[in-house]
């Protein structure tokens, strides 16, 4: 029967730890492993979270490098096209530049030897017609002593003049 | 397996090696030898004022007794002053026989003479009781008394000390006794198994403890959220610590009670002083911290009219139930525990009634209750286990009956009444 019959001293002692462990635990123990438990689990959920959406950011950018790498390729290919076609442009335009060039360099010389033909021509005649007109009056001083020589003389003159 | 093995041989080794000898001695001594199974399983299950030293039968560690005395004086001495190794010699055998006797402890005060004594037999069996002279004999009492072995006889309420009447009489007594102790050691292992928990937190932050402490982190996930969020939801927080420690205490205690040398061996949650602290709190926190939606299904639950207005035969049920299930908690944990401890010792004990049929007898009561004593102290360790976690379940849905806010109940009848009662 003893064994179902508390003794005093047990309850009280029992009592005295059970509180001084109860309130030692309430106050630095439970509420500071609980916080830690939760908040450790929100960082791991937040974690998870991140690492997932990390990935989804990876391959994301992963897709769109290769997209930039595609287009820049196809860019690449364009622009040496394009290279290739101002460079046969270019040559084309230059040959065309320099045969219009040395075409009007030709014609410059052709007028500019005419020009100086026909200056050479007009000085000539210039001279020949002052020798030319020299040569007449000396020898119409000497052959113009009458009248009817001067008459035949001015019509063999304009005969001449005619024939030319 | 091989570790398991070996260990189980060894314990065979060891029991066989010491059994014939013990078996032997009680063949010599007799009849007046003999084994009293009831008297050692009740000391086992039992409190005592020293600590049983393992492997010696006399030898106790010695704790403080604190008493106070019929006057009002508050005494405190060891208890190795309550109790003497006697050493008698066999003279046909040379064999030395140790026994522990009781002795009166005597002490001096303000001119006075105050008495203690362990009686085992008399009233107030196996607790420090003060022996008072009577008053005309107080001069010679102290002659007669001191250093002796009174002569108890059975269930009386006085002890005869050579030839002098003593009048027995129970101190008011808060003895740090062997279950004090172990309740004392069993507090501080609880507070140092979760301030480790704690410590690590301050200092390893938001990582996440390995091994023994991952292990105490898993256990108190388990009851926090299997447990206690499970049953009371939003309220979890606040009732969390309460429930942790009831588990985590009771946990340990039962798993000390195990153990069968110093730190444990202590029959504790085996003990209704222990189960009954626990059950009243469990109670304390139930009601005063009860809701009023809590009181009115008490005091005018939603039955029909007759079962409640002209006599009142519900609410004598529900104020019964609030006694009847803290009283449930007590005794659930309280008999499992002492069952447990029970089973074990009886099987032991085994060996020894045995051993009075001769050697065959022995050697088989030997191995049959060592097999059996290791089952079932494995079976008790899952039993502590379930045990504090019963507990601990049952204290939360308690707890969570009275935290009721009610909303989800229709409101028809409640109005004539308001629940009065308010702890």
């Amino acid at each position: 029967m003893e064994l179902f019959t508390p003794d005093f001293g047990l309850v009280f002692w029992m009592f005295i730890a059970f509180a001084v462990l109860f309130l030692v635990l309430a106050k630095w123990g439970w509420p500071v492993i609980l916080k830690n438990m939760d908040r450790r689990a929100d960082t791991i959920d937040k974690g998870v979270e991140y690492a997932q959406q990390a990935k989804q950011q990876l391959d994301n950018a992963r897709e769109e490098a290769r997209k930039y790498m595609e287009e820049a390729q196809a860019r690449q290919a364009e622009m040496l096209r394009d290279v290739a076609k101002m460079r046969t442009q270019m040559i084309e335009e230059a040959k065309r530049q320099a045969s219009e060039e040395s075409q009007k360099m030709i014609e410059a010389a052709k007028v500019s030897i005419e020009q100086s033909r026909k200056e050479a021509e007009l000085q000539f005649r210039n001279e020949v017609s002052k020798f030319s007109i020299e040569i007449a009056e000396k020898m119409v001083r000497t052959q113009m002593k009458d009248n009817a020589a001067q008459v035949k003389l001015v019509d063999k003159l304009l005969d001449e003049i005619e024939k030319n | 397996m091989k570790r398991i093995l070996t260990i189980l041989s060894l314990l065979l080794v060891l029991l066989f090696n010491s059994v014939p000898a013990s078996a032997a001695d009680a063949h010599e001594e007799g009849e007046k030898e003999s084994l009293d199974v009831k008297e050692v399983i009740f000391h086992h299950l039992g409190d005592g004022y020293g600590w049983e030293v393992p492997f010696s039968h006399v030898y106790r560690i010695p704790l403080p007794v604190i008493v106070r005395a019929q006057d009002g004086q508050w005494f405190c001495f060891s208890s190795s002053r309550l109790s003497m190794v006697t050493v008698t010699e066999d003279e046909a055998t040379g064999k030395k026989h140790e026994e522990l006797t009781p002795v009166v402890h005597k002490v001096e005060r303000d001119g006075r003479n105050y008495y203690f004594y362990i009686p085992h037999l008399a009233q107030h069996k196996t607790k420090v009781v003060q022996l008072i002279p009577e008053q005309a004999a107080e001069a010679d009492a102290d002659a007669a008394i001191a250093g002796s072995h009174p002569q108890e006889t059975a269930d009386a309420a006085t002890i005869d000390v050579n030839g002098k009447e003593f009048e027995i009489y129970r101190p008011f007594d808060i003895s740090i006794t062997k279950n004090v102790l172990a309740l004392f050691i069993a507090a501080v292992l609880v507070t140092l198994m979760v301030m480790s928990v704690v410590r690590y937190y301050s200092r390893k932050g938001m990582k996440a403890p390995r091994k023994g402490m991952g292990f105490m982190e898993m256990l108190i996930d388990f009851i926090y959220t299997g447990v206690i969020k499970s049953s009371l939801g939003d309220k979890a927080q606040k009732f969390a610590p309460y429930l942790l420690t009831c588990f985590f205490f009771i946990l340990t205690m039962n798993l000390l009670g195990l153990i069968v040398i110093f730190p444990g061996g202590a029959n504790l949650t085996g003990n209704i002083a222990i189960t009954l602290v626990l059950a009243v709190a469990t109670f304390v926190v139930t009601n005063v911290l009860g809701t009023k939606h809590y009181w009115k299904e008490i005091f005018w639950p939603d039955v029909p009219l007759f079962l409640k207005c002209p006599l009142p035969i519900m609410q004598m049920i529900e104020v019964f139930g609030i006694f009847t299930k803290p009283a449930a908690l007590c005794v659930r944990l309280f008999a499992n525990m002492m069952g447990g401890h029970m089973i074990v010792i009886t099987l032991t004990l085994l060996i020894f009634i045995f051993a009075a049929f001769g050697a065959a007898a022995l050697g088989t009561s030997v191995v049959v209750s060592v097999l059996f004593s290791i089952f079932m102290l494995l079976l008790d360790v899952l039993v502590s286990f379930i045990q504090a976690y019963v507990f601990t379940l049952l204290s939360a849905l308690f707890i969570a009956a009275g935290q009721e806010s009610g909303h989800h109940h229709k409101d028809g009848e409640g109005h004539d009444i308001e629940p009065t009662v308010e702890a």
